[in-house]
């Protein structure tokens, strides 16, 4: 089965995503819209990945963490650097590894 | 402090309680092994997330800084248009595979690569560095789509991890103890029982041995 691909983020990093061929932009302005927006996207069907930008992602806080924790199994979210490249400092794997393990572990290979 | 009231000190009791040990320390362990076999499941994606991700950040970002000469090149009014006028979309297959019971959705990505006449915009209007642009952002695209999927599995895989391990510490610390203290109890009471009758059986026998 196909699923859509979606993209919420601001306006430059959208367009590279709409060249890429995804075709759904959700373009970020203002925290309360574009949390509407985040709920319809993860209540629909169709969707099977939503990417959504670090900023984004950290300016909606702990309303979009609810959600992650809430939602099902699809649609994946993901989240992407944006054009500025910023990725928070707390890695959330490895804030995962430490919760499940109960131990940091860092894990050779790759960066 | 365990807890003991409320059992009736009797052998049928025993019996019961000795089972349910059983069963729980059988679950214990059949739980045990199975967050062994994620926890081995679990780094094996890490890992393999870790070096996807350095892969595609590094595409990611080369992607942005070919969108970023384009915009400069050819103007920021005309790349969005460009972008509005693509027209194929990028569509995933999602199926799932099971790991040790959990559903792990697999991502397949239809093709995502296109021909610069394939895209939609109009090649005539538009220079090469938005050509430039969409092909870093395709191939990136191809990337973040394969990183999606390890993450959402590690993420499934964790939490059920945490469950998993709720359940162990549970049995383990609280189910365990408490049935082995009430079994302890009961028997301890059976004994006492015993040796009180013992007593007064030999009571009952002196006093008989009296009486001749």
């Amino acid at each position: 089965m196909s699923f859509k691909i979606v993209t919420i983020a601001d306006a430059e990093t959208a367009a590279g995503f709409a060249l890429a061929g995804v075709r759904e932009v959700y373009i970020h302005e203002k925290k309360e819209a574009t949390l509407v927006k985040l709920d319809e996207l993860l209540a629909s069907e169709g969707i099977g990945i939503i990417f959504i930008t670090y900023s984004i992602a950290e300016e909606l806080g702990f309303d979009f963490k609810r959600r992650m924790r809430a939602k099902k199994a699809l649609p994946i979210v993901l989240r992407i650097p944006d054009k500025t490249g910023w990725v928070p400092k707390v890695d959330e794997l490895q804030e995962i590894i430490r919760r499940t393990v109960g131990a940091e572990i860092i894990v050779k290979g790759g960066s | 402090m365990a807890k003991t009231i409320g059992v009736a000190p009797t052998r049928m009791e025993l019996l019961k309680l000795k089972q349910r040990v059983s069963l729980a320390q059988k679950g214990h362990d059949l739980l045990r092994e199975k967050m062994d076999a994620l926890v081995i499941e679990f780094f094996g994606i890490v890992k393999r997330i870790r070096e996807v991700r350095a892969g595609t950040m590094q595409q990611l970002s080369s992607a942005y800084r070919a969108l970023s000469i384009c915009f400069a090149m050819q103007g920021t009014i005309e790349t969005y248009q460009a972008a509005r006028e693509v027209t194929k979309v990028a569509e995933v297959d999602i199926s799932t595979r099971h790991v040790m019971g959990i559903l792990v959705p697999v991502v397949e990505a239809k093709p995502i690569e296109r021909h610069a006449l394939a895209r939609g915009y109009g090649i005539h209007t538009t220079s090469s560095t938005l050509d430039d642009a969409s092909r870093e952002f395709e191939r990136a695209l191809g990337d973040l789509i394969k990183l999606a999927e390890l993450e959402e599995g590690a993420r499934e895989i964790a939490l059920e991890l945490e469950k998993t391990k709720r359940r162990v510490n549970a049995l383990e610390y609280v189910i365990l103890p408490n049935l082995k203290s009430m079994v302890k109890f009961i028997s301890m009471r059976l004994d006492e029982m015993e040796r009180e009758n013992f007593s007064r059986l030999k009571r009952i026998k002196a006093m008989l041995e009296g009486r001749e």
